[in-house]
């Protein structure tokens, strides 16, 4: 069974206090929601759609490099068109479901590739240097304040992700380089693939709200409830 | 900057950082402003510095100013008071072809162009490019880090800041003359030339820009530039005041990661046709030159990053009288620079600087034609945000002449860079 909803805030939804960053943008990661039971739980359903980005984020340009003697090099441009669709709410018992793991960011022609990472907490992100020269990975974001230090070509270094929130990630080097990662506290979320496509498996049914995020930018919550067994469809616009 | 003055701004710049660090990292102003696909590009880099210092002579009960001079800059401001905003441009015309610039402006005076310049790549395909117009200084290491935000500390190294008695447009008839002036480059008068008080010239400048071509070269270890320009490295200008050019060059190696070491090199004639003529001199104006030769490194990994620079430096001026001069006159600066990250978004870091300069005989003593001057300053930063930095440092001059020769000051300084 597929259905559509638009414009509809479901309900149960309880803010978190104290992540700023997240509530900044409209976002609560805490969150816990009863999902409105539609018959017996009995098997899992999935949300998928579309995210249709109208007016991409550029790309950072790098400063004017007026002290410099020549021509910055070549570097390659971040795709921003990636957004993150995930349950504003999650079921009771997500939290215990969700398992850590192991993610990759990496520097790669001054530029983190990925450039949108999302992950649950608990999980360890690598960020190798894939450049012939130093980079410095950091972040000053609040729920995850990290600093990597400066090193070279080949080598690797891990920062855990141990809170929910979003984390701006930026090279003290060159300061065009910047990334996303989005950290939740349940596993209901994805990253849309090149041509804004998602979907987000073993939901189970009843009903949420469904947010979607690209750079810093949050759709309305959008209610949608998932069937037993069943796929919803859901597509976002972010202007 | 008044002393008033100068703390307004501060205290506005704190502010305007504090509300902005209140509202979140999202909401200000944190990329470089693009537009037209990319091709123009804004960038900016907005400072409040504000110091007091221990001066026995000033007039301020409160907190006193550098009465020493030692931080003045080749602007007659000083470096430990001054709001200094930075607006940098680049226009990518074609992919061979670009256009950058950057106005300043310092103490609340109008915005004024400090570069302006084309950049060319001939070939695509090589890393050789040509720059023309009023160009980045060629020579030394410092000149990328003098915008506040690249800047570890608050001062900046003597070799590029601190005014010597020596001028282009006046000359000394004698060493004694040379000698009365050690310690008062802030305000130096000679007899030959301009008799006016002004102030000396600093041994590189690296806050004003030559104008004049540039080329650079860039391989996978090694790159190197050369240039030909109007001015000397103490006196960059616009329009030439001397029949000579400045030629300087400048290598810098990479041989390891994090390694980066580099030889500079400059010659010009840096006397005035005016200055020269005043000194019967007119007709050896080419020999009346600044050559500097220069070498630095810097080391960093993980939290740490070191550098060092050392600048040796030849005036020769005309020998009008005697007590003859002794030529030439010599001045040679090392400074060594560290900084440790502490914790994300905090540093320490200090500096040691000192400038010395070779001795000349006047009718009654022997002395350097200079004073020599140390620096030591420490202190840190902690970024707010990313772009928001708040300094701090407490600094140390002595120099054994002038009025004032020796202050403590402690700094503060709020950036704001985008």
């Amino acid at each position: 069974m597929m259905r559509r909803l638009i414009g509809r805030n479901g309900g149960g939804l309880r803010s978190s206090a104290g992540l700023t960053l997240a509530a900044a943008a409209g976002i609560s990661w805490f969150a816990t929601a009863t999902p409105t039971p539609v018959g017996a739980a009995a098997a899992t359903g999935a949300i998928q759609g579309r995210v249709d980005i109208r007016q991409v984020v550029p790309a950072t340009e790098r400063r004017p490099t007026v002290t410099d003697f020549g021509s910055p090099r070549e570097r390659d441009l971040v795709d921003r068109l990636k957004s993150v669709v995930y349950l504003e709410a999650a079921p009771r018992g997500a939290f215990e479901r969700s398992e850590p793991g192991r993610a990759v960011m990496n520097q790669r022609n001054e530029t983190f590739v990925p450039h949108l990472l999302a992950i649950t907490t608990g999980t360890v992100v690598d960020f190798p240097n894939g450049d012939p020269f130093y980079h410095n990975v950091f972040s000053l974001s609040k729920v995850n304040r990290f600093d990597l230090g400066r090193y070279p070509s080949g080598k690797l270094k891990s920062v855990q992700f141990t809170q929910p929130g979003i984390v701006r990630v930026f090279c003290e080097i060159h300061s065009h380089m910047n990334a996303f990662i989005l950290v939740f506290s349940h596993p209901f979320f994805t990253v849309t693939d090149d041509s804004g496509r998602y979907r987000i498996d073993d939901v189970p049914p009843g009903v949420y709200n469904v947010i979607a995020w690209n750079e810093g930018r949050a759709s309305e919550p959008r209610g949608v409830t998932v069937p037993n067994a069943g796929t919803t469809e859901l597509d976002f616009e972010l202007r | 900057m008044s002393h008033r003055g100068g703390a307004v701004a501060t205290t506005a710049l704190i502010v305007l950082i504090l509300a902005s660090a209140r509202a979140g990292a999202q909401s200000v102003t944190s990329e470089t402003i693009s537009f037209a696909g990319g091709r123009v590009t804004l960038g900016g880099d907005v400072s409040a510095t504000f110091s007091c210092t221990d001066s026995e002579i000033s007039t301020s009960s409160v907190c006193a100013d550098d009465t020493g001079f030692f931080n003045y800059t080749d602007y007659e401001h000083s470096a430990l008071r001054m709001m200094r905003i930075d607006l940098t441009g680049s226009v990518r015309a074609t992919n061979r072809l670009s256009f950058l610039v950057e106005v300043r402006s310092e103490d609340g005076g109008r915005l004024q162009p400090y570069a302006l310049y084309a950049r060319i790549r001939p070939w695509l395909s090589k890393p050789i490019d040509f720059q023309v117009g009023r160009v980045p200084p060629t020579f030394g290491a410092f000149i990328r880090s003098t915008y506040a935000s690249d800047n570890l500390l608050i001062g900046y190294p003597l070799a590029y800041q601190y005014l010597m008695s020596i001028r282009a447009d006046a000359l000394p008839a004698n060493a004694d003359e040379l000698l009365r002036m050690r310690g008062r480059g802030w305000l130096s008068t000679f007899s030959v030339g301009n008799t006016a008080p002004d102030r000396g010239l600093p041994l590189a400048n690296a806050f004003r820009w030559d104008t004049g071509v540039q080329v650079h070269a860039a391989g996978r270890l090694v790159e190197g530039t050369m240039a030909v320009t109007t001015g000397s490295l103490g006196n960059p200008l616009v329009h030439d005041d001397n029949p000579g050019k400045q030629v300087a060059a400048r290598v810098v190696a990479r041989p390891l990661p994090g390694l980066v070491v580099g030889a500079s090199g400059a010659v010009a004639p840096f006397v005035t046709r005016d200055a020269a003529a005043s000194a019967g001199a007119a007709n050896s104006i080419s020999n009346l030159t600044q050559a500097a030769f220069g070498f630095d490194a810097e080391y960093s990994r993980d939290y740490y990053l070191v550098r060092m620079e050392t600048i040796v430096s030849d005036w020769r001026v005309p020998l009008v009288q005697t007590p003859s001069i002794h030529l030439p006159l010599r001045a040679a600066t090392i400074l060594v620079e560290g900084r440790y990250k502490i914790r994300p978004g905090l540093y320490a870091a200090a500096r040691f600087d000192h400038i010395g300069f070779s001795q000349i005989s006047g009718t009654t003593r022997t002395a350097g034609w200079e004073a020599p001057v140390n620096r030591v300053e420490v202190g840190g930063g902690y970024s707010l945000l990313r772009n928001l930095l708040l300094k701090g440092a407490y600094q140390r001059d002595t120099r054994p002449a002038g009025r004032t020769q020796k202050i403590n000051a402690i700094a503060t300084q709020a950036v704001f860079w985008f």
